[in-house]
């Protein structure tokens, strides 16, 4: 009878100088959609004028700036604005309930591109938002933005009581 | 008759003893050698989504999990770096090579995550994951409890309003090496 005896000798090696190297591929994406944003640079806009005699109106300048991305091919923006807040005390001016006929809040607008500015003066409301820039399909501002303002005519009539008088101008800027 | 009796109980025990030792008896040795190697492998995602946080014009933000083993040697380390191998396609929106898409790591079962903010590169390796010597996938012990092992990356694209609309994609290629 043979007997064998078996003698095993593990040898675990680790081989440090061995590079292994693997990769892995993700797809990174994002959908860019358009965009709109405003910012008024002008907190308190305030009306005067040089006039002592009621010849020329109330006068002063509100400057913005936008950031927007419309649609390309299709897309459109909008910057408006609404008098939210109507001239407060009583006799004086008023954009909603104007004390004489004819006195009126009239606003130019200067609008960088790509936006378009609003032609001529424009009457502002309390009831509707009146425009103040357009913007066509595939419109990009700059990342910091673009420029934009209002230059204010406010109606001196001489039924206005001394006084000051505030009221909220509200800036809307869309786009598709 | 007792006695002789007794004396040949005797020497049949002792044949019996003897047998086996007079029969061949051999030995062998064999070494058996497993090379047990460095090695990394790695696990992504097909894809990820980024998308916009908070108010216009804020970064796209995503979140990525990479999976991955690993086993170092006693001397050797490792590492898990990631490149964008094809930037944002098509033309017109975000790119990584403008360093518009950074990236964070975050809570690495095994390594150190990167520090900080990175931004990704299209020409180089940037770090996600630094291994260490001796380290080695799953099993608790000296090694880690987790199998596989995972990273978390959240990545932000800055949005500009430059970009036209539209769905932009790019590649992300991550690369383990361990020694």
């Amino acid at each position: 009878m043979k007997r064998y005896v078996t003698m095993i000798a593990c040898s675990l090696v680790a081989f440090a100088g061995l590079l292994h190297a693997q990769t892995g591929t993700t797809t990174l994406s994002v959908t860019v959609g358009p965009e709109a944003a405003l910012t008024v640079t002008t907190g308190t806009t305030s009306l005067a004028t040089t006039s002592t005699t009621f010849g020329l109106p109330f006068t002063g300048s509100t400057a913005l700036t936008y950031q927007i991305r419309t649609t390309k091919s299709t897309g459109s923006g909008t910057l408006t604005l609404k008098i939210t807040t109507d001239f407060g005390g009583t006799g004086g001016p008023s954009v909603g309930t104007p004390p004489s006929a004819g006195d009126t809040l009239q606003y130019t607008c200067t609008v960088s591109a790509p936006g378009t500015a609003c032609t001529g003066s424009q009457t502002a409301s309390t009831s509707a938002s009146t425009s103040v820039a357009t913007f066509g399909a595939g419109a990009s501002s700059t990342k910091a933005g673009n420029s934009a303002s209002v230059a204010w005519s406010l109606t001196d009539d001489p039924v206005y009581s001394t006084g000051t008088y505030t009221a909220t101008a509200t800036f809307t800027i869309s786009a598709a | 008759m007792g006695t002789t009796g007794t004396t040949r109980q005797w020497v049949l025990a002792l044949t019996l003893v003897i047998i086996p030792a007079r029969g061949s008896t051999g030995s062998g040795a064999q070494t058996l050698t497993a090379a047990i190697n460095p090695v990394g492998s790695i696990t992504t995602p097909v894809s990820a989504s980024l998308t916009a946080i908070g108010t216009t014009f804020q970064p796209f933000s995503g979140n990525l999990t990479v999976n991955y083993q690993a086993r170092t040697a006693p001397a050797g380390g490792g590492s898990i770096t990631m490149n964008v191998s094809s930037d944002f396609t098509p033309a017109g929106g975000p790119s990584a090579a403008s360093g518009a898409l950074t990236y964070t790591c975050s809570s690495a079962t095994l390594g150190t995550p990167c520090s900080g903010t990175q931004t990704a590169s299209t020409t180089v390796q940037t770090p996600v994951l630094t291994l260490p010597a001796s380290a080695c996938t799953g099993g608790g012990g000296p090694c880690s409890s987790q199998n596989p092992n995972s990273v978390n990356l959240q990545f932000t694209l800055t949005d500009n309003p430059v970009f036209a609309t539209g769905t932009y994609s790019a590649n992300v290629t991550f690369t383990i090496s361990a020694t």
